[in-house]
C-alpha cells in the first residue's frame, strides 16, 4: 500500500442517535472530540481571564515605585500562578483542545481515536488545574518560586508549605491529561483520514497541530521526570546540596519548556494561515514549504533548550546559540506564506482576519527579540529582566492569543451554530492591539534599563515609575478587551442568531457539515465532499464555476 | 572584559536589522491591506499557490542570514571570557603568568558579602535599605576575576550598566572576568528570582585607583576622600 492510497475506514458509521444528549453527565461522560474539545476550550478560557486578573493586579502592585497593593510573598505567589496558568493551563490547553475539536473535522474522521483516553486526558487537566490553584485556600498561600520552579528554591527546605506540593501535583496532572490528549490527536491525524485525505491534504492547521503534538510527546514527559526531581527535593530536599541535581534539573525542566514555547504557537500558525487564504479568498500560498518549516521547526525544537541557560556558566552557550539562530529559517518560511498569501489575495476584513493579520506584525516583534536573547552576549545582559518579559508576552500574548482570537471569531460559529455580534467583537480587537502594544513595548526599555524581573517593588530612584505606568495602564485596556469579548459570547447566546453551516467561505472540510456539526461529524444529510488538495471545498467551488 | 562595549556593538546591530525586517514586513502586510481589499479587486493579483524557486532562494537567502548571525553571536562570545578566561585576560594587559585579582563573592537571602584572598578585608551588608547595600571594592585597570557562590539558592549577579551577568549557585563556583578601565560605582542587582525579598538584593561594585585598593585590603576600608 502506497502512502497516498485511500485508506478504508477503520469503523462503520453509526446511525445519528435520535436526540443528543445534553445534560451535565452527558458532556461530562462523552466520547465525542468536539465535546471534550469545547470542555478543554472552555475550561482553559475560563481560566484565562482568572489567570489574566492576577497579572491585572500585579500591574497595579507595579504601577508605581513602593506600591502597597500585594505584600511581596502574595505577589511572588501571583506571578509564579499568572506564569504557570498561563503557560500549563491556558496556552497549552489552547493549542491541544483546538486541535481536538477541529482535527477529526478537517481530515474527515467521525471521533478522535481513543475517545476515552482523551477524556481522560481533560479530566487529568481539570484535576490539575484545580489542584494548583486550591494552592491559594492552604494558609501559606500558592507556590511561590517562579513558573519553572528551580531548586534548591522550590525545596522544602526554602519553601516550605503544602502551596509548593499541590502545584508539583497540578502540574504533573494536567501535564499527563495534555500529553494523553495530544497523543490521540497524533494518532487520529495519522491514521483516521478520510478517503482521499492524504497527509499532504491535510490542512494546514492539522499539519500544525501533527507538529505541536509531535512536540508534545517528545518533551512533556521530560516535565513528569523534572515533578519528579522536584517532588523527591519536597522529602529530602538534602538531595539540593549537590549542585548535580540543581542543574540537573534546569537541563530536564528546559528540555521540556522550550518545546512547549512552540506548542504554544504553532496551532495559531496554523489557526492564521487558514483565516488569512479563506478571507483572501485564495489558496494558502507556499503549503509544502510550511509543511515542510513546520516539521523542521518543531525538529529543531528539541535542540535549543539551553538558551535559557546561557548566564548558568553550565551550558555549552555556543551550541545552544547555533541552534537557537538556526530557528529562523523556518520560522522565515512560515512568514513567507503569510505575506504571499496577503499579497496574492482579495481580502475582506471580519474579526477573524482583524487578528489573524495583527498576528505577523507583533509575532515578528516577539521572533526578532528572540534572535537578539538567542546571542549570548546580548543574553547576558537581558535574560532575567523586564526585556525577556516583553519579549515573550510579545509571542505569547501579543502573538499566539491573536492568533486563538482569529480562531475563535472564525469557528464559533461552526462550534455553536451561533453568530456573534460584529461590532463588538471588533471593539475587543481595537482594545487588544493597542493594548499589548501599550503593556508590553515599555519592558523592553524597563529591562534595558536594569529592572529585573520578578520584583515586587521598585524604589523611586530607579527610575522605572514612568514606563511601569504606561505598562498598567495597557492592561487596562487589555481588561476592557476582555470584558467586552466575554459580553459578545454571552449575547450570541442569550439572544441567539443562527449561524450557517458555511458564513465564511471556508475551503476546509469542517465548513463542509452542519453548524454545530452532528455527533458522528458527518451524516447522509451532510456527507463528506471529495478532498483533491488541501483546500477540498474551493476545488468544489471552482468544478461548479466551470459547470 | 568590556561586557558593555560588546553588548553595544551586538545589540546595536541587531537592532538596525530588526527594525529593518519589522519595516519591510509591516510595509508588505500594509501594502496589500489597501491595495489588495476585495472591493479594490475583481479578481485574485495572482493565482500560483507555490513557486518553488522563489521559495528555495529565499530558503537559501534565510540560511546565510541564519549563519551571518551565528558568527556574530559566537565570535563575540568568544572576545569574552566564554571558556578561556586567562587568555582574554592576557589580551587586557595581564603579563603571561600573573593572576588576576581574585574577588570571592557569595550570595545569599537576602543580600551579597565579598571575601579577599589573602586579606581579612570582608564586605558584607543586609540589603534592607540603599544604605545596607555592600560595596564590593575592586581595583581600577586590573583584571578582575569574580568568583561567585551562593549560600542557599540560586541567585544572579547582575550589573546593569556593564551589561553583564553570571548566576550563582550552591555548591558550585561561576568565574566572571572583566576589566574596570575607569575610578566609578554601578549599581548591580540580584536577577534570578530567590525569595521573599529578592527585590532588595542590591549592592554596588566600586573601582578605585589601585593604591586605595592596597590601602582596603589593608585596613579594610577605603581610605578617607577617595575616588568616588
Amino acid at each position: 500500500m502506497t502512502a497516498t492510497e485511500p485508506r478504508a475506514p477503520l469503523e462503520q458509521p453509526q446511525p445519528t442517535p435520535r436526540r443528543v444528549r445534553t445534560t451535565v453527565l452527558a458532556w461530562a461522560t462523552s466520547t465525542d472530540h468536539k465535546r471534550i474539545g469545547l470542555l478543554t476550550l472552555g475550561t482553559a478560557i475560563v481560566l484565562m481571564i482568572a489567570i489574566g486578573a492576577l497579572a491585572l493586579t500585579m500591574r497595579a502592585q507595579l504601577a508605581q515605585p513602593q506600591m502597597d497593593v500585594l505584600s511581596p510573598d502574595r505577589y511572588n505567589q501571583f506571578f509564579t500562578i499568572h506564569g504557570t496558568g498561563m503557560i500549563y493551563l491556558v496556552m497549552t490547553p489552547f493549542a491541544i483542545g483546538l486541535g481536538l475539536y477541529l482535527v477529526p473535522l478537517q481530515i474527515g474522521a467521525p471521533n478522535v481515536a481513543a475517545p476515552r483516553t482523551t477524556m481522560l486526558g481533560y479530566w487529568l487537566y481539570l484535576g490539575g488545574a484545580v489542584t494548583l490553584l486550591s494552592g491559594f485556600a492552604t494558609s501559606s498561600g500558592a507556590a511561590d518560586h517562579g513558573w519553572y520552579a528551580y531548586p534548591p528554591l522550590a525545596s522544602t527546605r526554602f519553601t516550605p508549605g503544602p502551596g509548593v506540593d499541590l502545584w508539583i501535583a497540578g502540574v504533573a496532572l494536567a501535564g499527563t491529561g495534555l500529553l494523553l490528549m495530544a497523543a490521540t490527536v497524533l494518532w487520529t491525524a495519522l491514521v483516521k483520514r478520510a478517503k482521499g485525505m492524504t497527509l499532504l491534504r491535510m490542512p494546514v492547521f492539522s499539519w500544525s497541530v501533527v507538529a505541536t503534538n509531535l512536540m508534545v510527546i517528545g518533551a512533556f514527559p521530560s516535565l513528569l521526570v523534572a515533578m519528579g526531581i522536584l517532588a523527591a527535593g519536597r522529602v529530602n530536599p538534602a538531595i539540593f546540596s549537590d549542585n548535580t541535581w540543581n542543574i540537573g534539573y534546569q537541563h530536564v525542566f528546559w528540555f521540556f519548556g522550550h518545546p512547549v514555547v512552540y506548542v504554544m504557537f504553532f496551532p495559531f500558525v496554523g489557526a492564521v494561515a487558514e483565516v488569512l487564504a479563506v478571507f483572501g479568498a485564495r489558496r494558502y500560498f507556499g503549503y509544502k514549504g510550511t509543511v515542510v518549516a513546520l516539521l523542521a521547526f518543531a525538529a529543531l525544537s528539541m535542540s535549543v533548550w539551553g538558551h535559557h541557560m546561557f548566564s548558568t556558566g553550565q551550558a555549552e552557550n555556543d551550541y545552544y546559540s547555533l541552534t537557537s539562530i538556526l530557528l529562523l529559517v523556518p520560522a522565515g518560511l512560515e512568514y513567507f506564506g503569510f505575506l504571499a498569501t496577503l499579497l496574492g489575495g482579495r481580502l475582506r476584513f471580519p474579526t477573524p482576519m482583524l487578528f489573524a493579520v495583527a498576528f505577523v506584525p507583533q509575532f515578528l516583534i516577539g521572533g526578532l527579540t528572540g534572535i537578539m536573547i538567542a546571542t549570548p552576549v546580548v543574553d547576558y545582559q537581558v535574560t532575567d529582566s523586564y526585556f525577556i518579559v516583553g519579549h515573550w508576552h510579545y509571542t505569547l500574548a501579543a502573538g499566539s492569543l491573536f492568533g486563538f482570537f482569529a480562531g475563535f471569531y472564525y469557528w464559533f460559529p461552526k462550534a455553536t451554530g451561533l453568530l456573534l455580534r460584529e461590532r463588538m467583537a471588533k471593539a475587543h480587537f481595537w482594545f487588544w492591539l493597542v493594548g499589548t502594544n501599550v503593556t508590553f513595548l515599555p519592558m523592553f526599555w524597563l529591562g534595558l534599563h536594569g529592572m529585573p524581573r520578578r520584583i515586587a517593588s521598585y524604589l523611586p530612584q530607579d527610575g522605572f515609575g514612568t514606563a511601569n505606568l504606561i505598562a498598567t495602564l495597557g492592561s487596562g485596556l487589555l481588561a476592557i478587551g476582555t470584558v467586552l469579548f466575554v459580553v459578545d459570547v454571552v449575547v450570541s447566546v442569550v439572544r441567539p442568531r443562527r449561524a450557517p453551516d458555511d458564513p465564511w467561505g471556508g475551503f476546509t472540510l469542517e465548513w463542509a457539515t452542519s453548524s454545530p456539526p452532528p455527533p458522528h461529524n458527518f451524516d447522509p444529510a451532510h456527507p463528506l465532499p471529495p478532498v483533491r488538495s488541501y483546500a477540498p471545498l474551493l476545488d468544489l467551488r471552482a468544478e461548479e464555476g466551470r459547470a | 572584559m568590556d561586557y558593555r562595549g560588546v553588548f553595544d556593538q551586538v545589540f546595536g546591530l541587531q537592532v538596525w536589522i530588526a527594525v529593518g525586517v519589522f519595516v519591510l514586513v509591516t510595509g508588505l502586510l500594509l501594502g496589500a491591506l489597501v491595495v489588495n481589499r476585495a472591493r479594490r479587486r475583481d479578481k485574485l493579483p495572482f493565482a500560483a499557490s507555490q513557486n518553488n524557486p522563489i521559495e528555495i532562494t529565499f530558503a537559501v537567502f534565510l540560511g546565510g542570514a541564519a549563519a551571518f548571525l551565528v558568527w556574530l553571536s559566537l565570535s563575540n562570545n568568544h572576545k569574552l571570557d566564554y571558556g578561556d578566561t586567562l587568555a582574554v585576560a592576557q589580551q587586557t594587559g595581564l603579563a603571561p603568568g600573573q593572576q588576576p585579582v581574585r574577588v570571592d563573592v557569595t550570595a545569599f537571602q537576602w543580600c551579597w558579602s565579598a571575601a579577599y584572598p589573602g586579606s581579612s578585608t570582608l564586605v558584607s551588608g543586609s540589603c534592607a535599605t540603599p544604605a545596607d547595600r555592600p560595596v564590593i571594592v575592586v581595583p581600577q585597570g586590573r583584571p578582575v576575576e569574580f568568583s561567585l557562590t551562593s549560600r542557599d539558592v540560586v541567585h544572579a549577579f547582575w550589573i546593569p550598566d556593564l551589561a553583564v551577568k553570571r548566576d550563582a549557585y550552591p555548591d558550585h563556583v561561576n568565574t566572571l572576568l572583566m576589566t574596570f578601565p575607569e575610578t566609578g560605582q554601578w549599581l548591580g542587582r540580584c536577577s534570578e528570582f530567590c525569595g521573599t525579598y529578592h527585590m532588595d538584593m542590591d549592592f554596588y561594585v566600586r573601582a578605585v585607583p589601585p593604591d586605595q585598593y592596597q590601602a582596603f585590603l589593608q585596613t579594610g576600608a577605603l581610605p578617607a576622600g577617595a575616588a568616588a
